[in-house]
C-alpha cells in the first residue's frame, strides 16, 4: 500500500493483516507503537482537517459569512461530542480547548482562587503534567503539598481527612504502566464531601479507557486530543462551578463581550470562553469532532476497541514477559507496557528497534520523580498499542527485541 | 573521548555540509563538558553511537560490543592523531617563522621555505624515538625542540645587524667600504643553494652596493660532513684569511669562493661538483694551484696548507660553528642578514635588488 500523503484521501487496498482500514496509509514495514505519546490519525480525522483547510478555511465565534457559521457549527459539535463520550452533560460542564493536557492543568490550577483550599493533594505516579503545576500552584495558593502512594490496582490511597478542603489532582491511567484510577468515584465523592475538588488528567484514558470516566463528577478533566486519534489539541471539561470561581489572570481576545479603558466585561452564558484567549486551533477541533466519531463506531478487526486492544495487550504482555533478562514494569497487561533490561540501555534498545521499522518510546516519559527518584529504575522502554496495532505488529515486536536481547547478552 | 571526536568529525562535516550543523552544536557542548571533566549532559554520544550500531545490531547483535569497543577505539585515535596535528601543525609555524622551514630537523624536506641545504639536527626524531622504544624521548626531544623554537621568536623579531656577526678576521668580496651597509652570508662551499646565492648576489650587483662578507660553515651530517670536502675548502678559507695576500683587489679566498661558484673545469662541470666529487688529496691540490694562480707564491701556499691544519683554524671553525648555531639560529644554508633581517635559504635576484 503506497499512500499519497498524510492529507489526501487514498484509495484502500487490501492489507497482509488484520490493520484498520482508516490506518491503510501506513507503510508496510513500520510498526507503530507509540500510541502513549500521540495516537496515530485515522483518515477521516485527516480529511476534516483538509476539508476545513481547503473548504471553509474560516475564524470560528466572530464571522457571519456562511464559512465561519460553518464553523461555528462544527465547533459546538465538537465540544457536544466530547461531552457526549463521556456521558456528561452541558448543563453542568463546559468544554474548553487548549493546547494540550500540560497546557489545561496550568490554566486550571494557576487560576484557582485563594483562600478556599487548604491543601493539594497529588500521587507520586504521575506525569510531570501534574507533578510540576501542583507543586506552583501549592506554592502560589501558599498551601502545603502532599503527595500519596497508589495502589497496584492504581487507586489512590488516602485517609479522608487527607481531602478536607483539598484540590485533589491525579492521573486516571498511567503512562507507564496502564494502571487505573480505580476508585476514581470514591475518591470524587470523598472530596466533594470535604470541600475540595478533583482535576483529573485523563490524558492516558480518554482512548481507551474512557468507561472509567462515564458520568463522573469530577470537577475537571483534561486530557489530549493527539492521543485520542485526533489531531493536536488540548481538552478541558470543568465544571460551571470551578470555572466561575477562578481567578481568571490569563485572559484576552475571543472571551470579551466589552471592552473599556480599565475594566472588561466577559462573554456571558459561556463559561468554557473563559479559558479560551485568543484565536483557536479550528481545524484541529474540527478533527476532534471527527475522532469522537470515529470511536463511537470503529471496530477493529470486527471487535469493539476494547477487546481488540485487551487481546493485543495481553499478548504483548505475556511476549514480553517470555523475554529472558527482559524486566516487565508492569503487574497486569495493558495497552502501556514498560519493560528494562539490567544490563541494557532502553535508549540504544529503541534505537536498534526502530532499525527494524518498530516505533518504540524509550526513557522516563515524563515521569522522573515516580520511576528515577522514588523506584531508583533506569530509563525504560514503553510499547503502547493503539487501534491501528495488529497482531503482526506486537509479534514483530517480541521477535525483534527478543533477538536483541539474545545477541547482546 | 566518543564525543571530542564526534566533534571533530562534524567540524569538518559540517564546514562542507549544512545537514550535520545542527549537531554540531549538540557536540560542541558535550566536548566542552568532556574537556573540563564533567559527565556529558546530553544523551548526544549515546545517540551517536547507537546510530552508527543499529545497522549492525538488527543483523548480528552480538558484534555490537565488540563494535562499540572498535568506535571508542577510533574515537581515541581521531582524538589522539588531531592534537598531534594541532601540535605538529603549532611546531611547523612557530619553525617556520623562526628558522624560514616548517621542520627545523630536516629543513629541505619542507617544501613551505626558501630552497637550501639543511643542517641536519642530529637528535632522534620522533619515530626514530618511538621504534627504539624511546616513549619519553620521543616526546621530551620533540617538545625541547618546540621550546627552543620558542625561545628563538624574540632572537627571530630582532633587528638583525650583520656587523654584529662578523667572524674573525672577516674579509669582504670587494673591500670594505665605511659608506656601504654590511652584509653576512653563511655558506657551505659544497652547497649547490650556496652557489646559486652567489650567482643572484653578482646579477643582482648586491656585492656592489653591500660590504658582503661570509661564514664558511661545512655541514655536518650523522657521518661526518654533508660535502666531503667542505671542511677541507673551510680550512683552506680560513687560512687564507689568518694570511691575506697584501694588495690584492679581491682577497684570496674571495677568489677560490668564486672559482668554486661560478666557473667549470674544461669538461664543464662546475668545480664545486668537481670538489664534492673528488677526494681530499686532489681537493688540497686544486686550492693550492688556485692560491698559486691567484697570486700566492708556493712558499706562501705552503704556509697557508700549513696554517689550514692548524689548531687555530680548527679553534676559529668551531667558534663560527657556535656562532651560526647559538647565535645566528639558522639551521639553513645558506642564510645572508642584510637589511635588517636574516634571510634563510636561498635569495631570489629580486630580493636582492
Amino acid at each position: 500500500m503506497k499512500h499519497n500523503g498524510l492529507f489526501r484521501r487514498t484509495t484502500p487496498a487490501p492489507i497482509g493483516t488484520d490493520r484498520l482500514a482508516d490506518f491503510s496509509y501506513l507503510e508496510p514495514g513500520v510498526v507503530y507503537l507509540d500510541s502513549a505519546c500521540q495516537s496515530l490519525r485515522p483518515q477521516p480525522v485527516l480529511d476534516a482537517l483538509t476539508e476545513y483547510y481547503t473548504g471553509y478555511n474560516a475564524c470560528g465565534g466572530r464571522v457571519k459569512y456562511a464559512w465561519g457559521r460553518r464553523v461555528d457549527d462544527e465547533v459546538a459539535a465538537a465540544r457536544q461530542g466530547v461531552l457526549g463520550l463521556l456521558g456528561l452533560s452541558g448543563r453542568h460542564y463546559a468544554v474548553s480547548f487548549t493546547l494540550n493536557t500540560t497546557f489545561g492543568l496550568n490554566l486550571l490550577l494557576q487560576q484557582l482562587p485563594h483562600d478556599r483550599y487548604a491543601r493539594v493533594v497529588t500521587s507520586h505516579i504521575e506525569h510531570n503534567s501534574v507533578f510540576l503545576p501542583t507543586m506552583t500552584a501549592a506554592k502560589r495558593l501558599g498551601v502545603p503539598r502532599l503527595v500519596l502512594d497508589r495502589a497496584a490496582d492504581g487507586a489512590l490511597l488516602y485517609e479522608p481527612a487527607q481531602l478536607e478542603r483539598a484540590i485533589v489532582v491525579v492521573n486516571t491511567a498511567s503512562n507507564i504502566d496502564g494502571r487505573l484510577l480505580t476508585n476514581l468515584a470514591e475518591l470524587v465523592r470523598d472530596t466533594h464531601a470535604r470541600g475540595g475538588i478533583v482535576i483529573l488528567d485523563a490524558a492516558q484514558s480518554m482512548a481507551h479507557e474512557r468507561a472509567l470516566l462515564q458520568k463522573t463528577e469530577a470537577d475537571a478533566i483534561c486530557f489530549s486530543a493527539h492521543k485520542m486519534y485526533s489531531a493536536s489539541l488540548g481538552v478541558i471539561i470543568a465544571r460551571h462551578e470551578l470555572l466561575a470561581s477562578l481567578e481568571l489572570s490569563f485572559v484576552g481576545g475571543g472571551m470579551v463581550a466589552d471592552v473599556r479603558e480599565d475594566s472588561y466585561d466577559l462573554l456571558p452564558n459561556d463559561p468554557g470562553a473563559l479559558l479560551e484567549p485568543g484565536l483557536q486551533a479550528w481545524a484541529e477541533i474540527i478533527a476532534l469532532r471527527q475522532a469522537t466519531d470515529w470511536l463511537g463506531q470503529v471496530r477493529p478487526g470486527g471487535r469493539p476497541p476494547a477487546e481488540h486492544l485487551s487481546v493485543l495487550s495481553e499478548r504483548l504482555f505475556d511476549s514480553l514477559s517470555d523475554i529472558p533478562n527482559l524486566t516487565v514494569v508492569n503487574a497486569a497487561a495493558s495497552p502501556v507496557i514498560s519493560v528494562y533490561a539490567p544490563k541494557q540501555d532502553s535508549h540504544r534498545l529503541a534505537v536498534f528497534l526502530s532499525q527494524s521499522g518498530i516505533a518504540a518510546r524509550s526513557g522516563y516519559f515524563c515521569a522522573h520523580h515516580y520511576l528515577k527518584d522514588r523506584l531508583g529504575l533506569p530509563p525504560l522502554l514503553r510499547f503502547s498499542l493503539g487501534l491501528h496495532s495488529t497482531t503482526a505488529d506486537v509479534d514483530r515486536a517480541h521477535d525483534a527485541l527478543a533477538r536483541l536481547m539474545k545477541g547482546l547478552s | 573521548m566518543f564525543c571530542i571526536a564526534a566533534f571533530i568529525v562534524l567540524l569538518f562535516m559540517g564546514a562542507v555540509s549544512a545537514r550535520y550543523r545542527r549537531y554540531l552544536a549538540k557536540a560542541a557542548s558535550c566536548m566542552l563538558r568532556r574537556v573540563t571533566f564533567r559527565p556529558c549532559d546530553t544523551t548526544f554520544k549515546q545517540d551517536l553511537k547507537d546510530h552508527m550500531l543499529a545497522p549492525l545490531a538488527v543483523r548480528r547483535p552480538g558484534l555490537v560490543g565488540p563494535a562499540s569497543v572498535v568506535l571508542e577505539v577510533v574515537a581515541f585515535l581521531v582524538v589522539l592523531t588531531t592534537i598531534w596535528s594541532g601540535y605538529v601543525v603549532v611546531e611547523s609555524a612557530a619553525n617556520l617563522y623562526v628558522y624560514g622551514t616548517c621542520n627545523k630537523q630536516d629543513s629541505a624536506s619542507c617544501s613551505l621555505g626558501a630552497e637550501a641545504c639543511s643542517i641536519p639536527d642530529q637528535t632522534p626524531t620522533f619515530g626514530e624515538s618511538l621504534a627504539a622504544w624511546d616513549i619519553v624521548g620521543a616526546f621530551g626531544n620533540d617538545f625541547v625542540r618546540l621550546g627552543e623554537t620558542f625561545s628563538a621568536i624574540p632572537s627571530r623579531m630582532q633587528n638583525w645587524d650583520a656587523e654584529t656577526y662578523l667572524p674573525a678576521n672577516a674579509s669582504y668580496l670587494n673591500g670594505l667600504d665605511a659608506k656601504k651597509p654590511t652584509a653576512l652570508e653563511v655558506i657551505d662551499p659544497g652547497c649547490t643553494y650556496c652557489m646559486e646565492l652567489f650567482q643572484n648576489i653578482e646579477e643582482a650587483g648586491f656585492d656592489d652596493r653591500q660590504n658582503l662578507s661570509y661564514i664558511a660553515y661545512p655541514i655536518q651530517s650523522a657521518t661526518g660532513y654533508k660535502f666531503p670536502n667542505s671542511l677541507l675548502v673551510t680550512q683552506y678559507l680560513e687560512a687564507l684569511r689568518l694570511n691575506p695576500l697584501a694588495d690584492a683587489k679581491t682577497p684570496v679566498d674571495w677568489q677560490i669562493l668564486k672559482r668554486i661558484y661560478t666557473e667549470e673545469n674544461a669538461e664543464g662541470v662546475s668545480w664545486q661538483s668537481v670538489l664534492n666529487s673528488t677526494d681530499a688529496t686532489e681537493a688540497t691540490t686544486l686550492l693550492q694551484d688556485w692560491a698559486q694562480e691567484f697570486g700566492l707564491s708556493r712558499a706562501q701556499v705552503d704556509t697557508v696548507a700549513s696554517v689550514a691544519a692548524s689548531t687555530e683554524v680548527a679553534r676559529i671553525i668551531a667558534d663560527n660553528k657556535t656562532l651560526v648555531e647559538e647565535r645566528i639560529h639558522t639551521v639553513k644554508i645558506p642564510s645572508i642578514i642584510f637589511d635588517g633581517r636574516r634571510h634563510d635559504g636561498l635569495v631570489s635576484v629580486g630580493d636582492l635588488d
